[in-house]
């Protein structure tokens, strides 16, 4: 007997992920972003006195974070956008090895990308690096876990979008709940504490208590808590935010993908599929 | 009126319809026949101006779809059952599609009526079978009483009494002077309603005659299954 | 059904006398009752207002006397959120034809198909217009509270504060145009609603924490130089002390979102006009 086991799930998954152009594009974009990004702000910043290139690891991150987002809502949703639901859950009937299949080719495939796209980063520093006569350190002073964080922040928001896209199923609701969360929210938030803060004064009490909520909240959302994953260690944390650390930052994380990854799964579980 | 002339249409290195001519005269239903991946539902877009020829043209009544001021009223289209968005109602559907023409919504609630679907027109098209969703579409295809109708494969997934009904449908439509151009893969459905049988395997024409003349004393199975023998594409082996 | 007329080998299928044809007025009713008929469309409404009400009143509670600030800028600091609502909205119009696989019977019935894009434009225009005032208003409402006890009041009859409100919904309603456009051109919601968040907020927040010449000109030649339409005065100054781009002012900002706008629904006008609809 040939039964559907979580292996042949997975496999199933990665024959259909792997069928699809649009991950591959948005795999490939990922790299070329983070690696021309990070060439781009090594190189604008090579002519200041104390440059560190190491100082431009991280540039390209808030437009390659993208990318992981897409290919995570990509999988989370196409079953469902597209009608293949019904073959494919005839032929799982437990339904839930579909998901646990979707989170592992999700991730591996999103780790791979990551994988490159740091890599690419790294190759960006180096012509700015050269022409200053600076070797890169990568073993030293933190930047390992740098590195490492930086693959696990694009590997969570990868998962994240994928447990939005299975939870909320339709493609055009679970793209906007992601950008509103991930991108557009901590982004208004910064700028809307400008806008009642003034740009001028300052004077302490309310604005102060306001910069701080902002940025517990900015700290606490998913691409917030992501970046603590790729900042050195005994960095701080942001101006009267709580300092969460690299792990503390990895668990808020672990938390947006994992909440919605319950409920899609209890979803899954118990209601109809049309 | 319907009239193909050489017309072709090319994806790249794929051609899908390749120099096909063929006329569906009024008053008939003509039968639009021929293997999986043989062109039929590319000709049809094509005639509807949905995609442009790579060369060639395709009439109705004389004139290229896209100039037909009023294309409701002088085409009925039914090209893929799920056409409708499946948030939508069926009555919200058909009247999206009736407003474009000012056509009344008693209009809307009379092909509703004629196609059976009174019960479900305020259900969303998302939660319609098969069958339901191909009577929208006939609806739709009905809906600015048009003198030409293109239906592709129309009974698909309709029950016994569904198939019957549009029979006799197209059958009163051709002896209202209507031209009706209808796809399908029932032969033996074909038989009943069609008058003309236009065949054609790998975008090209292989007959274009009357029912009678093809059946010639045999079946139309027989007939078909001998002119498509070596345009089949897609064939299932032996087990 | 229809008339009876005499079978025969005329070349023309006879057809009854009377008969209504296609006219952009009866296209933009058509597309209003589409519109009208989805849920998402009243989500969107109910989004964009909710948001804008929402972060308003929320950033009032911190807002105290002598800041600085307009309470018109506070009526509209929920902007870059609540815009995601119309951007949805035009996505969700542009592109839904050609992803719900409605484009068949809708291209059919007008098979001029350019008029179907205006008549979207059209519908999507009074929504968000109507989604945007009415966010406004509730905005005002919510922050009433606020105002009077920091003492900054929302005075109609003064030139900025109109020009900041009426800038809200005009920037609105340029962002649902252009969600509209690269609908219509991408055909894919998910990839138009992604596109436009990265050409409205994500590349502009990346040349904001970059800034240089180059960079502020970049800025300046984005859609996202509309959000200037409804800054208040003193925004505006801050803006362009802090930039070594071109100072566009507020309505210099709307005109390179109307560009935007112009050009996207162009190139999709071209598209539709000249390729397969599939």
């Amino acid at each position: 007997m040939t039964a559907p086991t979580l292996p042949r799930v997975v496999a199933a998954e990665w024959t259909k992920l792997a069928g699809l152009r649009g991950p591959a594009l948005v795999a490939v974009a990922t790299v070329l972003v983070s690696g021309l990004l990070t060439f781009a702000a090594a190189n604008a910043s090579s002519v200041d006195p104390g440059f560190d290139p190491l100082d431009s690891l991280t540039a390209g991150l808030s437009l390659a974070q993208v990318g992981p987002l897409v290919l995570g809502v990509l999988v989370g949703t196409g079953e469902f956008s597209s009608g293949t639901f019904r073959a494919t859950f005839t032929a799982v009937p437990r339904r839930l090895p579909v998901l646990a299949g979707q989170t592992v080719v999700t991730a591996a495939a999103a780790l791979a990308t990551a994988v490159l796209a740091v890599g690419a980063a790294v190759a960006g520093l180096l012509p700015a690096a050269r022409s200053r006569g600076i070797p890169l350190e990568l073993t030293t002073h933190g930047t390992p876990q740098v590195l490492a964080g930086m693959v696990a922040f694009l590997v969570g928001l990868a998962l994240f979008g994928l447990a939005v896209g299975a939870l909320l199923r339709r493609p055009t609701p679970a793209f906007v709940a992601v950008l509103a969360v991930a991108l557009v929210l901590p982004i208004a938030l910064m700028l809307a504490t400008d806008v009642a803060a003034g740009p001028t004064t300052a004077p302490a009490g309310d604005p102060a208590a306001l910069q701080s909520a902002v940025n517990t909240l900015v700290t606490l959302l998913p691409s917030g808590a992501g970046a603590l994953l790729a900042t050195p260690p005994g960095a701080g944390g942001v101006e009267g935010a709580p300092d969460l650390g690299p792990w503390g930052g990895g668990l808020v994380l672990a938390a947006w993908v994992l909440v919605p990854l319950a409920a899609a799964a209890a979803r899954l579980r118990g209601r109809d599929l049309t | 009126m319907i009239e193909v002339t050489a017309l072709t249409k090319r994806y790249g290195r794929t051609t899908a319809v390749d120099g096909l001519t063929f006329t569906a005269p009024p008053g008939t239903v003509t039968g639009f026949l021929g293997p999986n991946g043989a062109g039929k539902s590319t000709t049809m877009r094509l005639i509807v101006g949905l995609e442009r020829p790579t060369s060639g043209t395709a009439t109705v009544d004389g004139r290229p779809y896209a100039e037909l001021a009023a294309p409701l009223h002088d085409v009925g289209v039914m090209l893929d059952a799920r056409s409708a968005h499946p948030g939508r109602t069926a009555f919200r559907h058909l009247l999206g599609l009736a407003r474009t023409h000012g056509i009344p919504r008693s209009r809307v609630d009379e092909v509703i009526a004629t196609t059976g679907l009174e019960t479900v027109a305020h259900r969303r098209a998302g939660t319609f079978s098969l069958g339901m969703g191909q009577r929208l579409g006939i609806a739709g295809a009905l809906l600015g009483d048009p003198g030409t109708l293109i239906l592709d494969e129309p009974v698909n997934g309709l029950d016994p009494d569904g198939v019957l009904w549009v029979r006799g449908l197209v059958r009163e439509l051709a002896a209202e002077g209507r031209t009706v151009l209808l796809s399908s893969h029932l032969m033996h459905e074909l038989a009943l309603c069609a008058d003309r049988v236009v065949v054609i395997g790998r975008g090209r024409l292989l007959a274009d005659a009357t029912v009678a003349e093809l059946e010639d004393g045999g079946s139309l199975e027989d007939a078909y299954l001998q002119l498509t023998a070596g345009a089949v594409q897609y064939r299932g082996g032996a087990r | 059904m229809g008339p009876t007329t005499v079978p025969g080998n005329a070349s023309t299928t006879p057809r009854a006398p009377g008969r209504t044809g296609v006219t952009l007025g009866r296209v933009v009713a058509a597309e209003w009752t589409k519109l009208a008929g989805l849920r998402s469309t009243w989500w969107v409404v109910v989004g964009t207002v909710g948001t804008t009400a929402a972060l308003a009143w929320v950033l009032g509670l911190f807002a105290r006397s002598g800041d600085g600030r307009t309470a018109a800028s506070l009526v509209v600091a929920g902007h870059l959120l609540a815009q995601l609502g119309p951007l949805t909205l035009g996505a969700l119009v542009g592109a839904g034809e050609h992803s719900a696989g409605t484009a068949t019977t809708t291209y059919t019935a007008v098979p001029r198909r350019l008029p179907v894009l205006v008549a979207q434009g059209v519908v999507t225009t009074v929504v968000t217009l109507a989604a945007a005032v009415a966010a406004v208003a509730a905005s005002a409402l919510v922050t009433a509270g606020t105002r009077a006890t920091a003492g900054t009041a929302l005075d109609l009859a003064d030139g900025e504060t109109v020009r900041v409100l009426a800038g809200f919904v005009l920037d609105l309603t340029g962002v649902a145009l252009l969600g509209l456009g690269l609908g219509a051109l991408l055909r894919r919601p998910a990839a138009a609603l992604v596109s436009a968040t990265l050409l409205l907020v994500v590349v502009d927040h990346l040349l904001a924490t970059n800034p240089g010449q180059a960079a502020d000109t970049a800025r300046a030649l984005l859609p996202g130089a509309g959000t200037r339409l409804l800054l208040d005065d003193a925004g505006l100054a801050a803006l362009d002390a802090a930039s070594l781009g071109p100072h566009l002012g507020a309505w210099g900002g709307g005109l390179v979102l109307g560009a935007w706008v112009a050009g996207v629904l162009a190139v999709a006008a071209y598209r539709l006009r000249r390729g397969d609809v599939t």
